[in-house]
């Protein structure tokens, strides 16, 4: 039956269907419809060069780590530890820098922050392949465990004092033409994960196991050993991303650094989701999701709407992106 | 009057007369009109009281239209059914129960999640005080007398997947025979089964039959019906194919009867062209359903591996490419013995695998034909030993020539996969194989959901992987694709080789007499 279908299809296939286009590029479309109407509504402010750097600057930590959870999207692992592993990597630098101010240089301690947000990557990792527990609940469980921690060690007290200035210039210095390292940042992370997902062999059997992982396995894929891989870029995504919040604030919160990138990074990812390619979780995609929220919030704070609107203007596009991505997946079946 | 029950084609014609007792059930001439084909062509049966009758066929021989017409699931286009000589009509399920027909699927119908007494009032609900609160006392005492009736002596808390599976069957009996069924249609009861488990579950039914309870029992376990059976029906095409008392039952006439005269002229039936080198040897080799196999693989040949359902047939495929750990034995690859802890070490060695269901096995379901097609090949196009930077342009270009040279038809390459139509997508599977450079294919059923030309295709590529060198291992839930495909046909019983059938005496017939259990 599915192979009449099918035989149907091939024939059909040429013919561009606007439903298949609209769910294909509407999410590009809405963005420039919005750099649009935000130029128009405020043509002094928002279409400015400042602006625009403005904006870039200020999706760069949700962009990093949401490169990163779209690695582990591929593969189909959701990863609930980010809100808690960005904390985890800002404090544990800003930690280690006030505490031996004279071993631990900043190079140092932004390696070993990334290095235990990798290693607790790893073991969500190795929870999910060889407990056989969901990632789902492994890293919402890995995420209390880490916020916990991170508590008891702080103290509950931020840092604040004595964070060297070449700690602060991650997040806020600019070196190559002016343009603020938390782009420069977000723009390698991401050039980085594509070339990856996109063009190595590791990044097709990601998406490959993400398709289907049992027709992986029989090619001879070792399914098991990429979700400790997976998880642990994201990790150092999600500590990275901390890190250049603490840079960027210049103060080693101990909690609720992350909280407000969870819900953004999975929306961007999923909105991304819904574009170019539409049902498949890749970099590009993530981008214009990033880019979406990170417009619609600097458009609307320019024109002097609410900030409550954000929030509700967010949560109406991912419906209506998972909408249209849903309504060809459908179609596609 | 009697004559007309009778089969009146087939080799048992001498026999005619189609019951053992006197009639609970007949059916008449009954005739069944789908759109394109006669599912029924007339069909006569008769089911006497307290008899144990068998229904068998082969797949598309029209068993389970007939059982649907019978119990009411569907309405036939012709001919009569009569209840206790009365002719009755079956609109409904309901209707058919409420004359005493009931049935009982091959999957039991049951939700093992609940206990036995909720599964035995899932269909007309609990009983209830006042209409609001179950009543827990009444129903644990109903199920416990709805449970003697078929003589099982279990507690009605326990939860049906705690069960044991004959015990699960006679819940699934009991829950059919409710209040009073007369006539209990059983559906392949035993494929779940264990051999000891069917001696139970038949020991109950006879022991009903004997209360007046008739069964109409489909199965395709011969040795199975040669036990229990009173009767023997054959469809075959639609239409009575021989009828058989339990006295005059003979294994080799029912065989005729369920496979017809058959004719391939592309049948091998004979032996390969050449006889290359040992690819594979499997001394003893044990796991899983396989108790043990022996038995050699030689280039150039395409080795059948035949057998019911639970034989081990299938599941000696999957043990041979380290799905599952062997328990014994020995497996020999190129003169080198190896022991596989996964299907990546068997796919190292030179080994593939089409497994059975091609879309939760074998596809990836979102992605382009090429990127299924050089699924297990990725590292031969990495530009580099360190990153494996992929060169999507000689990927592109090998995944064309393997596609044109099995004749995939598809828009092109990059074409998703799931534009292609079944056949196409197995064929773009046996490329993906063809392209790694596999030695040894085993292949499941490759041509199941493929359509008939698609199904010629497939075959000739088959033949085509031996001819060019490899060997392969060759299965399949369609008794009739062996003679067509294989050399010789190993045929599997309980978990062994039972026996060994080459060239011409590779025929269906023979096939399923080993499987159920006749001798060479």
């Amino acid at each position: 039956m599915t192979a009449d279908v099918g035989a149907r299809r091939v024939a059909a296939r040429p013919r561009i269907d606007l439903t298949v286009f609209l769910a294909r590029y509407g999410t590009l479309l809405s963005l420039v419809a919005l750099l649009i109407v935000f130029s128009i509504a405020r043509p002094d402010v928002f279409p400015t060069v400042d602006n625009l750097l403005n904006i870039m600057n200020q999706i760069s930590i949700l962009g990093t780590m949401a490169f990163g959870l779209t690695v582990c999207l591929v593969m189909g692992l959701f990863d609930l530890s980010i809100a808690a592993m960005a904390t985890l990597g800002g404090y544990i630098a800003t930690f280690l820098l006030v505490q031996y101010p004279d071993t631990i240089s900043v190079p140092v301690a932004v390696a070993i922050a990334l290095g235990v947000a990798a290693a607790i990557g790893v073991m969500n990792g190795l929870i999910v392949s060889y407990l056989g527990i969901s990632a789902f609940i492994a890293t919402l469980a890995t995420g209390s465990i880490i916020t916990g921690a991170v508590l008891g060690i702080s103290d509950s007290k931020t840092i604040i004092t004595g964070i060297p200035d070449a700690f602060m210039a991650i997040g806020q210095g600019a070196i190559i033409l002016g343009v603020a390292n938390p782009i420069l940042i977000m723009l390698g992370v991401g050039l980085v994960l594509w070339l990856m997902l996109e063009h190595t062999q590791l990044g097709r059997h990601l998406y490959a196991i993400g398709g289907n992982a049992e027709a992986s396995r029989l090619s001879g894929i070792a399914v098991k050993r990429y979700a400790p891989f997976a998880l642990a870029v994201c990790a150092v995504c999600a500590g990275l991303g901390g890190l250049m919040s603490a840079a960027v604030l210049g103060a080693g919160r101990p909690q609720g650094v992350g909280d407000g990138y969870l819900l953004n990074a999975f929306a961007a990812v999923f909105i991304g989701a819904s574009s170019l390619r539409p049902g498949k979780f890749h970099i590009l995609g993530t981008m214009i999701g990033v880019l979406l929220i990170g417009v619609i919030n600097n458009g609307l704070s320019v024109m002097g709407v609410p900030t409550y609107w954000q929030y509700i203007v967010q949560g109406l596009l991912l419906i209506a992106a998972l909408f249209s991505a849903g309504v060809l997946t459908m179609r596609r079946r | 009057m009697l004559a007309t029950h009778g089969a009146t084609v087939g080799p048992a014609s001498a026999s005619a007369e189609g019951s053992c007792g006197g009639a609970f059930l007949e059916v008449e001439g009954l005739v069944k009109v789908f759109p394109g084909t006669r599912a029924l062509d007339g069909v006569n049966i008769r089911v006497g009281r307290g008899e144990i009758h068998a229904l068998l066929g082969e797949n598309g021989a029209g068993k389970s239209t007939l059982i649907r017409q019978i119990c009411g699931a569907s309405q036939p286009t012709e001919g009569r059914i009569l209840v206790e000589g009365r002719e009755v009509s079956l609109p409904s399920p309901h209707a058919a129960a409420a004359l005493g027909i009931a049935v009982v699927h091959q999957h039991f119908n049951l939700v093992p999640q609940i206990t036995v007494c909720e599964n035995l009032f899932l269909t007309e609900g609990l009983p209830r005080r006042g209409g609001v609160f179950v009543h827990w006392g009444e129903a644990y005492r109903r199920a416990r007398a709805l449970l003697s009736r078929v003589g099982l002596d279990i507690d009605p808390r326990a939860m049906v997947s705690d069960l044991r599976p004959d015990e699960a069957a006679m819940v699934a009996i009991a829950k059919a025979m409710g209040a009073d069924a007369r006539l209990i249609i059983l559906d392949e009861p035993t494929a779940a089964l264990l051999p000891g488990e069917v001696g139970v579950l038949f020991g109950h039914m006879r022991r009903l039959a004997a209360e007046g309870h008739a069964f109409l029992y489909v199965s395709h376990r011969l040795a199975e019906v040669f036990e229990i059976a009173d009767c023997v029906t054959v469809l075959r095409d639609g239409r009575n194919a021989g009828h058989w008392r339990r006295s005059d039952m003979a294994r080799r006439e029912i065989i005729n009867a369920i496979v017809g005269q058959k004719s391939f002229s592309e049948a091998i039936s004979s032996a390969p062209v050449r006889q290359g080198d040992v690819l594979l040897r499997s001394e003893r080799l044990g796991g899983g359903r396989v108790a043990e196999m022996s038995f050699e693989l030689r280039a150039h040949e395409i080795v059948g591996v035949a057998g019911l359902p639970g034989s081990g047939a299938e599941e000696a495929l999957d043990l041979l490419y380290g799905r599952f750990p062997a328990t014994g034995g020995r497996l020999v690859i190129a003169g080198a013995p190896v022991a596989f802890r996964s299907p990546r070490d068997a796919k190292a060695a030179g080994l593939a695998l089409a497994p059975k269901d091609r879309h939760a096995e074998s596809l990836l379901p979102g992605a382009s034909v090429r990127e299924n097609i050089s699924l297990p090949n990725l590292r031969r196009f990495a530009a580099d030993p360190v990153f494996r930077f992929i060169r999507r342009g000689k990927e592109r270009a090998e995944a064309q020539s393997v596609a044109k040279r099995l004749s995939v038809k598809m828009a092109g390459v990059e074409s998703p996969i799931a534009s292609l139509s079944g056949g196409n997508q197995q064929k773009a599977i046996l490329g993906r194989w063809l392209m790694s450079g596999a030695k040894i294919f085993m292949l499941n059923s490759p041509t199941a959901a493929v359509d008939i030309g698609a199904k010629a295709e497939i075959y000739d590529l088959i033949r085509q992987i031996a001819h060019d060198g490899a060997g392969v291992i060759f299965t399949s839930t369609e008794v009739e694709e062996f003679p067509r495909v294989c050399h010789r046909v190993l045929v599997f019983r309980d978990g062994r080789i039972a026996g060994e059938l080459v060239g011409q005496d590779a025929t269906e017939a023979n096939i399923l007499n080993l499987a159920a259990g006749g001798a060479e």
